[in-house]
């Protein structure tokens, strides 16, 4: 006999979100602004006064180029702020807490998705808007645009997954952190997010060309520039669903076993 | 309100190629208090967990308020409260805003979920604290917030692991009244603790356990009978005098760490060791009565020493 009322999906929902207001409640007004406001707009102009002239000379709008960069790095940080607080809500008892109450079973996840799905969509904004200041524009009109953003957060949730995975068999969000910035910075530097793969030294350049950073920035790049977008999103869609596939799975395995 | 007990029957837990816990079998009746008693790391923790369908059972059945815990999970949860070793409350929200969201968790409505909120702010002590953030209570009042989230929508069975442990004496103290307040309502209540005072004032019944199996089982009287009572101590020189002197007018003395202890003892053998030493002329520097401790009741029932453990395993 099964009793309870946890099941549904108006519980899944319902329960999530509630979670997700608390998940966003716990980050200060303060370390939001500076995270998600600030740090990109520096990024932004900082990368554009150091590369831009250098790149103009080799036919590159460094300003139609960059901002997909600062948005995946900025992805990268939102995935890695959910291990964080996996972690932390294992280590201080929360995580044991919210699966002894009867409420639905997913609903943890869900609040930690719609959470980093908002702190994506924030940040995508505040990096779009400063773009838009410095010269980049959506030249293939609005669908493009949305898939842009759209890919950009299927980006953020995937690698969240992964990093939540991480983080739930952790009690130390410090070591986490620390952890997966070790991973995400070498990823994103050996990618084309801030030069094109042909500035690459050979040995390193097909490493550059084929790794999922370089696709997804790529799809972004075509999303929001022009040209051709089937090859290139399909390719990002792909490599995504991939991961997602083997992250979700990891981190399943790693809630279930979470106390 | 309340109703249901507890029942586990040769429970079994292995992490890995550890066994946390083997053949831990006892009942708590409905409206019961059993208290849980052992040193770290005897798996006191895994039991509790294992009956909030935290962690699968390896062995052995069990049932919380006549749910089964691995056939009806949900059941179980619906059932109870549990309060864990660490007050899992969020430190950025204040104790309100912490209750209100377990409320709204848990199906109240708005109005339901602030009222529920304030009516336990209210009795838990937390009223003034009620909208500060939670990063700024005490130990004790964090811990007393811990257990009122818990508490938000009423359950049958409550589980307390460790309510008292890290708090000062008067968190302690005020710990102590909440959960005698809890019995009071009939509530079922499970408490695992370290301290065979906390086990004594609050449990009808103790299960005592060591290296995830029970060793021993009753009421605190029954126990206590076991050990023999109270424990006389007596710090005085010259210590060989003191010992041959008291070993001649009582049956149960031994001398560890500068101390004298008379063991089974009672008001009467305090009074008694005075008039024997003043006899003797010797002066003692401290004479107490004092109730026996963890690690005697330990050293009676196993004929050893308590394992001592860091606190690291009491966790997993």
């Amino acid at each position: 006999m099964t009793t309870g009322t946890e099941a549904g999906l108006g519980n899944l929902f319902g329960q999530g979100l509630l979670l997700a207001g608390r998940n966003i409640r716990l980050n200060s007004t303060a370390d939001t602004i500076s995270t998600m406001v600030v740090f990109p707009v520096i990024f932004v102009f900082g990368f554009l006064a150091l590369f831009g002239n250098l790149l103009e000379a080799r036919g590159i709008v460094y300003a139609q180029f960059l901002p997909p960069a600062i948005v995946v790095q900025w992805m990268f940080s939102v995935a890695i702020t959910a291990a964080f607080c996996f972690a932390s809500d294992r280590r201080n008892g929360m995580l044991a807490r919210y699966r002894s109450l009867a409420i639905s079973r997913g609903a943890v996840v869900v609040g930690r998705m719609a959470a980093d799905s908002v702190r994506a969509l924030l940040a995508i904004a505040v990096i779009i808007a400063t773009g838009y200041v410095a010269g980049f524009r959506f030249q293939a009109g609005l669908p493009a645009a949305l898939g842009f953003v759209a890919l950009s957060v299927g980006f953020a949730l995937t690698v969240s997954a992964g990093t939540s995975a991480l983080g739930l068999v952790s009690r130390d969000p410090e070591a986490v952190s620390a952890t997966l910035h070790v991973v995400y910075l070498p990823l994103l530097m050996i990618s084309s997010a801030f030069v094109p793969a042909d500035a690459f030294p050979g040995w390193i350049e097909p490493f550059v060309r084929h790794q999922p950073v370089t696709a997804v920035l790529d799809a972004l790049r075509a999303l929001a520039g022009g040209g051709p977008t089937a090859g290139p999103v399909l390719t990002a869609v792909a490599w995504l669903a991939g991961l997602l596939a083997v992250f979700s799975a990891a981190a399943v395995q790693a809630f279930r076993r979470a106390t | 309100m309340y109703g249901g007990g507890v029942e586990v029957e040769h429970l079994r837990k292995v992490f890995g190629r550890k066994t946390a816990v083997e053949d831990v079998s006892f009942t708590v009746e409905p409206g019961a208090v059993v208290g849980l008693l052992g040193p770290n790391g005897a798996g006191k923790t895994t039991v509790v967990n294992c009956l909030s369908t935290l962690v699968p059972l390896d062995g052995g059945r069990a049932s919380v308020a006549g749910h089964d815990v691995a056939g009806d999970p949900a059941g179980v949860r619906a059932s109870i409260a549990l309060t864990g070793q660490f007050a899992a409350v969020d430190g950025v929200l204040t104790g309100r805003q912490n209750l209100v969201l377990f409320g709204r968790l848990l199906k109240l409505d708005r109005r339901a979920a602030a009222a529920r909120a304030e009516e336990l702010l209210t009795a838990f002590g937390l009223g003034e604290a009620a909208d500060k953030p939670v990063a700024s209570y005490s130990g004790g009042m964090r811990r007393r917030l811990d257990l009122a989230a818990s508490l938000v929508v009423k359950r049958p069975v409550i589980f307390l692991d460790e309510p008292t442990t890290g708090l000062d004496p008067a968190g302690r103290q005020e710990m102590w009244e909440i959960v005698s307040g809890l019995r009071e309502e009939g509530a079922t209540l499970l408490l695992t603790t370290q301290y065979l005072e906390e086990a004594d004032r609050l449990a009808d019944r103790i299960v005592l356990i060591d290296h995830g199996r029970v060793i021993a089982e009753g009421t605190p009287g029954e126990l206590k009978k076991r050990v023999g009572g109270q424990v006389c101590e007596v710090r005085a020189e010259p210590r060989e005098q003191v010992l041959r002197t008291l070993r001649e007018r009582f049956g149960d003395v031994v001398e560890s760490g500068g101390t004298v202890t008379v063991r089974g003892a009672d008001s009467e053998t305090l009074a008694e060791v005075v008039a024997v030493l003043r006899e003797a002329c010797v002066e003692a520097d401290d004479i107490q009565l004092r109730r026996p401790t963890l690690d005697e009741v330990f050293f009676v029932l196993t004929g050893r020493a308590p394992a001592r453990r860091t606190g690291e395993e009491a966790r997993s």
